[in-house]
């Protein structure tokens, strides 16, 4: 969502009617469109479309690396740089390096996971713009842009109409 | 699942006679090997009675104590499951007459059941307040009792709820489990004290309790998800369970799998750590010879490859994959109880046979035997409970 979009925006109060309006939205063939809820609804995601979030990835390559990396510093501090005899262990003792291990491991991944989130979702977003104050309480909407695949703007106010909205009208540069 | 197309049927289970007759078979077989097995090699059957015991009481109780948590969190996208876990509840009472049965082989376990040993060793007399037979027999008993009462209890409340509808049930059943989990915590690992960890009598791990707990909760969800896969296979379950509840108990199965490797590690490196002699023995048993490939195959395959064939979001998802998983982590409790309790009678040489075999096939063939005629005879989904709606319409977004 880093560029600006302009397009048509239908409104619904009823959560069960966007379900099935954005079922229908997908399959006359839009691909960009969105919708916004007040809370999540069940089957959203499915119904328009929306493809699973590549940041679980991120999360464990993050954690692989801090692993190795937390792991592979302990090792050079004990046995390379400043080896210390403890309790006549070895230099290299892994029993006693799984802790930090595992921490620096589960930091990595939890720190780019969430800088991975903010970027993904174009945030700190300061100030945006107010599509309609109700969509934080009792409404939803679906949004098809301009540039979306077959867009024209009197056949998408059709549809949307068609589907039930209790208001359709134009918005720009959200 | 979500927008509710598919209309639930709720399937009966009806057991075959083939099945009925490989139960019976596999009870013949148990109950053959421990009778010859107490004639030839009496000290063995018991130890392999304790480890086929512990095993199948544990998945009784990991049976009870998923149906408490369900309850006390009142969770509402289980009650679909809950019966399943119910079923193998249901085991508990008859785990009751095992303990009692292992009773008998106390003197053939227990070293410090031996007075001419207690008598020499200084030790044993200091714990023996604790460690004595008489106090050993009341405490298994009274555990039981109480457990058996649970699932009286609890079970019992919501099979007659499939009957009468009566909402008041379910919220009978909240304090029932709240101090059934608080009783449970005590009981269980005292319980693991007593019958594995005081095998090693002079040998002591604060954490032993909860290391028992994590492989019973993990073995209990693994056992849980192929019964449930079973029922979903045989197409009883159309519309109830689904998915997204195979996909919730799954995540669930992967969180205690990391809960035993972090609470079996913590035992490990906190004795490895001090390198006191009279904490390292245990391991020491289980570092040499053959214990030592045992000891490893516990961290790789009850963690490690549990773990990582988790881990994906499709993994939990896929009946014939969970299948496996599940497999292998029922299998790696068997040899996790098994390294508990026979290193310390054979310190030098793995010992593994038909005895071994043969009693586990047994217990094998009679827990099964309890949870299907619990679930022929039972609704298999507990169809009034006023939370299903919930449960039917559970959803798991990515």
């Amino acid at each position: 969502m880093a560029k600006k979009m302009s397009g048509v925006l239908g409104l619904w109060s009823d959560e069960s009617k966007v379900l099935v309006a954005a079922r229908k939205v997908r399959e006359a063939g839009f691909k960009k469109f969105d919708a916004i809820t007040p809370y999540p609804v069940h089957g959203m995601e499915e119904a328009v479309g929306i493809k699973r979030s590549g940041i679980p990835w991120v999360t464990f390559g993050a954690g692989l690396l801090g692993g190795v990396l937390g792991l592979y510093f302990q090792y050079w501090v004990a046995s390379v740089d400043w080896p210390i005899n403890i309790g006549g262990k070895p230099f290299f003792s892994l029993p006693a390096f799984i802790p930090v291990t595992f921490e620096t491991t589960v930091l990595f991944a939890a720190l780019f996971s969430v800088a991975a989130m903010i970027l993904v979702n174009g945030l700190p977003a300061v100030n945006p713009k107010i599509l309609d104050p109700d969509l934080t309480s009792h409404k939803f909407a679906i949004l098809i842009p301009n540039n979306d695949v077959g867009y024209s703007q009197g056949k998408v106010e059709d549809l949307l109409k068609e589907l039930g909205a209790d208001e359709v009208r134009l918005f720009y540069d959200y | 699942m979500a927008s509710g197309v598919q209309k639930p049927t709720l399937g009966k289970l009806e057991i075959s006679k083939s099945a009925k007759g490989l139960f019976a078979i596999f009870m013949f077989v148990g109950l053959l090997t421990f009778l010859i097995g107490l004639t030839v090699d009496r000290e063995r059957i018991w130890h392999s009675y304790l480890t086929s015991f512990f095993y199948f009481a544990s998945l009784g109780l990991g049976g009870l104590f998923f149906t408490a948590i369900q309850h006390v969190s009142k969770a509402g996208w289980s009650v679909n499951v809950r019966r399943v876990a119910e079923a193998m509840a249901v085991f508990v009472p008859i785990a009751f007459i095992g303990a009692i049965v292992l009773g008998f082989g106390g003197h053939a376990l227990y070293e410090w059941m031996d007075s001419s040993i207690v008598a020499n060793d200084h030790l044993l007399q200091k714990k023996a307040a604790y460690l004595n037979p008489g106090f050993f027999y009341t405490r298994l008993v009274l555990f039981f009792v109480i457990w058996w009462l649970f699932t009286k209890f609890i079970v019992g409340n919501s099979v007659k709820q499939d009957v009468s509808g009566d909402e008041k049930l379910t919220l009978k059943n909240l304090p029932l489990s709240v101090a059934f989990i608080l009783i449970f915590a005590l009981s269980y690992s005292l319980f693991s004290v007593d019958t594995l960890m005081s095998l090693l009598p002079h040998w002591f791990s604060t954490i032993f309790g909860v290391y028992c707990f994590s492989g019973l909760f993990q073995s209990s969800l693994a056992m849980l998800i192929l019964l449930l896969v079973w029922l979903m296979d045989k197409g009883l379950l159309n519309g109830f369970v689904g998915e997204d509840h195979l996909h919730d108990l799954a995540k669930l199965l992967k969180g205690f799998t990391v809960f035993y490797a972090y609470i079996a590690f913590s035992q490990f490196m906190l004795i490895w750590y001090a390198n006191i002699p009279e904490e390292t023995e245990y391991y020491l048993q289980r570092a040499h010879g053959g214990w030592y490939y045992v000891s490893l195959s516990l961290l790789i395959f009850k963690f490690i490859v549990p773990f990582i064939a988790l881990l994906p979001r499709w993994a939990k998802r896929n009946r014939d994959y969970l299948k496996i998983v599940c497999w292998l982590i029922l299998i790696m409790q068997y040899v996790d109880i098994y390294w508990m309790v026979y290193p310390n009678f054979n310190e030098h040489h793995i010992t593994f046979s038909i005895w071994e075999i043969g009693v586990f096939l047994g217990f094998l063939g009679l827990f099964l035997k309890i949870v299907t005629a619990f679930l022929s005879r039972n609704n298999l989904v507990p169809i009034k409970d006023p939370r299903i709606e919930e449960s039917l319409h559970h959803h798991v977004t990515y």
